[in-house]
């Protein structure tokens, strides 16, 4: 175990050796975070932070053990009925569509948005921007190849999300997970069809600094479960960003079990399981 | 003030809603289920819990506020942690003994922040799930009950949380519901 003065030493040189901002973690996390990174590394916080000040590359994979990599293909598959059917369907009209996936970890649900869009006959159109502040995971993504054993138990998620509709449950709807996956069992890989590759922009960002990183407006921002790391502080004011950032119609998109609390929560509309930005 | 913590795998949901049908809708204390189910299983379970049981069940939101008499319920895919300041803390990091939720995480939590308040009790299951959180609720002052593994369905979770802490009590699922019935302030 470690005294408070000791975390503080080791945040504050992230952000003077690296420029990563953990002052707003949820302080809890964060410690569980670190726990496990010094017993990965078999090293004390002391070793650590001083070895974070001495070598660039081990402080930039501390970050990335730090920061929390879970997605799946459709994670929710009602929340990606409700973007289908109550989302997508008022975007038509639109000449383009913008849409942020804020933390896209591997990038399952990038994908997994550019399916909905494809089959809604919109993803011409769109511009899909997908951020992570940590770059391994970026690569993956940029790529479209994941395991087939990790992904595999999520593929009921792809039957929900695209063949069920929640509002007429006896509509038959086929389509086949071929159309926009590979399988190689024996090679234990997942490919995303090429010609939904090279849609999305991939780009590094730390979520902290608060910026914009693509100067656009967007019609849906997705970060789900990444603000439970993040004290109330720096929620508010990811939700504050979010909401200048939203076109007027503009949809957020939190994980399942995320909700908006604190002064921002009267700026949205809560909407089933989406947030609606709202003017007044 | 006390805080029930339910950790449980196969073979435990006919006894968690057998206990949840049988406590006294005025019970006062709050209670934290973390139970495994199938990947596939998502949705459903609450509602199925919800049935049987005489106080509120539902799945948390993150930095919900824990209340008196209600049921909380790791949601699928979501460690659950309860906090010293009485909220709930969710998380997708890795999974811990093959399972998220990880009984393990939510008891050491709660022997963490209510230490001697901290009543654990853990069900019939087929993983280790859930020893090494009885140890933490032991070491904190808490009480540890573990249903008996001859009345379990599967014993290898009860068995392994007999061998790694100091048990209080080995009880049959009646013996709990009695044990919990006579809990009081």
């Amino acid at each position: 175990m470690f005294e408070e003065e000791d975390v503080k030493i080791l945040i504050r040189a992230l952000k003077d050796c690296g420029g990563y901002d953990f002052s707003d973690y949820s302080l809890k996390s964060f410690l569980r975070r670190v726990e496990k990174v010094l017993y990965d590394n078999k090293m004390d916080i002391y070793t650590l932070t001083n070895a974070i000040k001495i070598d660039s590359n081990f402080l930039e994979q501390v970050v990335k053990d730090i920061t929390v990599n879970t997605t799946e293909i459709f994670r929710d598959p009602s929340v990606w009925q409700i973007i289908k059917y109550r989302v997508l369907p008022k975007l038509h009209a639109q000449k383009e569509i913008n849409i942020w996936h804020a933390g896209c970890s591997i990038g399952m649900e990038v994908y997994s948005m550019e399916i909905l869009l494809y089959e809604a006959g919109l993803l011409d159109k769109a511009r899909i921007y997908a951020t992570d502040i940590n770059s391994d995971v970026l690569k993956t993504a940029e790529e479209g190849v994941f395991s087939y054993r990790s992904a595999s138990e999520y593929l009921d998620n792809y039957r929900k999300a695209l063949c069920v509709n929640p509002y007429n449950m006896d509509e038959k709807i086929i389509v086949p997970i071929e159309k926009y996956l590979d399988f190689n069992i024996p090679k234990d890989t997942l490919k995303v069809k090429p010609f939904l590759l090279s849609k999305a922009v991939f780009k590094k960002h730390n979520l902290v600094s608060g910026t914009n990183p693509f100067n656009v407006k967007y019609d849906m921002i997705l970060c789900r479960n990444v603000l439970i790391y993040f004290n109330q502080t720096l929620q508010n004011k990811l939700f504050m960003d979010f909401w200048k950032y939203l076109n007027d119609d503009g949809v957020l998109v939190l994980g399942i079990h995320e909700s908006i609390l604190g002064p921002m929560s009267s700026k949205y509309d809560k909407k089933g399981l989406i947030y609606q930005k709202k003017l007044f | 003030m006390l805080y029930v913590v339910i950790g449980g795998s196969a073979g435990s949901f006919p006894v968690v809603t057998g206990l949840l049908a049988s406590l006294d809708k005025n019970f006062p204390f709050p209670m934290f289920l973390c139970l495994h189910r199938l990947k596939n299983v998502r949705t459903g379970f609450v509602e199925a819990l919800r049935l049987k049981s005489v106080l509120p069940v539902s799945e948390p939101y993150d930095r919900e506020p824990v209340l008196r008499g209600h049921v909380y319920l790791a949601p699928a895919n979501y460690h659950m942690y309860v906090t010293k300041s009485e909220t709930i803390s969710l998380s997708t990091e890795e999974v811990v003994n093959h399972s998220r939720p990880s009984i393990d995480i939510t008891f050491s939590s709660a022997a963490r922040s209510f230490g001697s308040k901290c009543v654990g009790i853990l069900l019939s299951g087929a993983n280790k799930d859930g020893a090494l959180g009885m140890k933490a609720i032991k070491e904190a002052g808490g009480t540890a009950i573990v249903q008996s593994p001859d009345e379990c369905q599967v014993r290898t979770m009860t068995t392994a949380a007999i061998k790694a802490a100091d048990v209080d009590y080995i009880l049959t699922g009646a013996q709990i519901i009695s044990y919990l019935q006579k809990l009081k302030e």
